[in-house]
């Protein structure tokens, strides 16, 4: 069973988000910042990362560097949720590898399709070798 | 998946707070509908013991009445269970206790106690896993409201970066049909003004032109006769008779209202194979059509003010042209060789804009001159020519209550002022002259060489062109006059259409 990991302090984001990936198979865990989810992240990657920006005491965005520092080799995906008016954001994003944007408010079901569509050029991906 | 639910609660708190309340009890245990031990203590595996060997004699966890149940194990234990309410009639698990056997009518005080205990520990489970559950109903009433608001964004940032044009209609379908990921979404009006789509195909649809031009009959009659969302999902739905039967799509139609009317509706198709339409797809819909209806009355209001717009310059300009003959279609000739003018020195679509008024209403005030002078044939006296030199600030006298054409009067003001300083009403020089006056003023000259006049025929385009050569730098601007040049070089449709006589080399 593929990994979510979702990192966002508000509680009710991860609580829907959870709902919907679970109902879609997926096992999903945790974090309210960066630092908890560093630590995860140590002990396990997930196969998705998906990140909020604004949090503390770790932003995502420090999470997403720190991420690079430490592993600059991880094959999991990185998706950062980004408000559709902050379009700045969307500058650093894209200089990371691996990284995506997704806009929030995030629409459950364009996520799951958007994990589909990664897993599924995946598999691809590995049966081509 | 309730008993899921009960295992995504720590139950195990519950038997440790029950274990420190309770006495000499063997075991304390939590097990799930199907019986199966989801917690327990005391020695090792030895609650499932107790529990095979229930098992074996047919125990299959059932309440004979409400509260605490017991059943006796052996000769030395009792278990006694309470049922852990997931609701009416519903069972989610059991809190069970196995103890000293003892016979009902010798019951120890304490096994009051631990009834209770059990009793209360129960109804916390219980209520904690209904809170889940509500939690869970809530949680996902919020996903279908961050798919609307999503949705919503969307179609606001579209709002924003497209204004008002018609391609605002299928950049919203667009974002609609991604985002909802359907096959198509189209917007279809009762008259002919829309039909609009967008696509975002799993797989190919040949022949959508005719689906969309079929749609405006039968389905469209469905629709606003129903008044309502019409879902056909199923391929068998005996109400696709009433519809184009041709259309083996899952097909979503929602009409779009204005006040009892159904003047459009918005329809998402999907191919036979894909996800039937849900209840949150409808509401989705409904966000979009509604947006969609304010959105074409806005349009339809839109258009009607633009066409009054150019009906009124229209009468203006009828106006000027009915006092001589030989002007007619004068304005709409300069008119259109200012906007190719313009276009090609790439002006902001404001000035264009202005540039379009101004060019097409610059003879406006040809309707303060005496008829006797204007339609004159041959050479006018000095006191007759300066009522012709009066014409331009006549335009502007005219035009100047027009709210809406304020930037774009000066235009039709100066287009006589002289590139030296030399024309009239003003005597504005070089660069002072306002763009749009210059560029009129190229194209006036250029079409009052090459058209008729009431006491002579009109030149040709090469005679035209040398006289706008011979006085470029003293009467017309030099910028504009080469790019005039090099839109006459590419030989442009409006010389066929506007009929301008050529030189015989070119014929």
């Amino acid at each position: 069973m593929k990994r979510i990991l979702i990192v966002d302090d508000q509680p009710h984001v991860i609580r829907v988000l959870r709902l919907c990936l679970e109902r879609d198979g997926y096992t999903v865990a945790s974090a309210s910042d960066g630092t908890e989810a560093l630590s995860l992240i140590r002990a396990g990657a997930p196969d998705v990362l998906i990140t909020d920006i604004q949090m503390a005491p770790m932003s995502g965005r420090e999470l997403c560097q720190a991420l690079h520092l430490e592993f600059p080799k991880r094959e999991f995906l990185t998706l950062v949720m980004t408000s559709m008016t902050a379009r700045e954001e969307r500058d650093w994003v894209r200089q990371l590898p691996a990284t995506e944007f997704v806009e929030k408010p995030l629409s459950p079901r364009a996520l799951l399709e958007r994990l589909a569509r990664h897993f599924s050029t995946l598999s691809e991906e590995s049966a081509r070798g | 998946m309730a008993e899921q639910r009960l295992a995504g609660i720590d139950v195990g708190r519950y038997g440790r707070w029950l274990r420190r309340m309770g006495g000499g009890e063997r075991h304390f245990a939590v097990v799930d509908a199907a019986g199966d031990t989801l917690w327990s203590d005391g020695d090792p595996g030895g609650f499932e013991q107790v529990c095979a060997a229930l098992a074996a004699c047919g125990f299959d966890w059932h309440c004979d009445g409400p509260g605490l149940q017991r059943r006796d194990v052996d000769d030395a234990l009792t278990l006694l269970y309470h049922p852990i309410a997931g609701g009416p009639q519903r069972v989610l698990g059991w809190l069970a206790a196995v103890v000293e056997r003892f016979e009902p009518q010798h019951a120890p005080i304490r096994i009051d106690e631990l009834a209770e205990a059990l009793e209360d520990v129960a109804a916390g489970i219980a209520d904690q896993y209904r809170t889940g559950d509500e939690l869970d109903v809530m949680a996902a009433e919020l996903a279908a409201r961050y798919e609307e608001l999503h949705l919503v964004y969307g179609l606001d940032d579209e709002l924003r970066r497209h204004g008002d044009t018609r391609n605002l209609f299928v950049s919203l379908l667009q974002t609609c049909a991604d985002h909802m990921n359907a096959d198509v979404a189209a917007l279809v009006s009762a008259d002919h003004e829309f039909r609009l789509s967008a696509t975002n195909l799993s797989k190919p649809i040949h022949n959508l032109d005719l689906v969309l031009v079929e749609m405006r009959g039968d389905l469209f009659r469905f629709v606003s006769s129903a008044k309502q969302t019409i879902v056909l999902n199923d391929a068998k739905d005996p109400r696709r008779a009433y519809v184009f039967t041709d259309m083996p799509y899952k097909v979503m139609a929602y009409p779009i209202l204005s006040g009892d009317a159904v003047i459009a509706m918005l329809v998402l198709l999907n191919h036979a194979d894909k996800p039937d339409f849900s209840n949150s797809d409808r509401k989705l819909a409904e966000v979009l059509a509604n947006q969609l209806s304010g959105l074409m009355r806005m349009y339809t209001m839109m258009t009607e003010s633009a066409r009054f717009n150019e009906q009124m310059a229209a009468a203006l300009i009828e106006a000027v042209e009915a006092k001589d003959p030989y002007t007619r279609g004068h304005s709409e000739r300069v008119h259109h060789l200012s906007m190719e003018i313009g276009r090609a020195m790439q002006l902001q679509d404001e000035d264009l804009d202005n540039l379009h008024w101004a060019s097409l209403l610059h003879d406006v005030g040809k309707i303060g001159i005496p008829d006797a002078v204007l339609c004159k044939p041959g050479r006018l006296t000095p006191d007759e020519y300066t009522f012709i030199m009066v014409h331009p600030e006549r335009s502007y006298e005219i035009l100047r209550h027009i709210d809406r054409l304020r930037d774009a009067v000066p235009g039709a003001r100066h287009h006589q002022e002289k590139w030296d300083g030399t024309g009239y009403p003003h005597g504005l020089k070089g660069n002072r002259i306002p763009l749009l006056a210059r560029i009129i003023a190229v194209a006036d000259t250029y079409d009052s060489i090459t058209s008729s006049r009431a006491y002579r025929p009109g030149r040709s385009h090469e005679v035209a062109l040398a006289e706008i050569d011979r006085v470029t730098g003293s009467q017309l601007d030099p910028t504009v006059v080469d790019v005039f040049k090099a839109l006459c070089a590419a030989e442009p449709p409006w010389l066929a259409k506007f009929n301008v006589r050529r030189e015989r080399q070119h014929a």
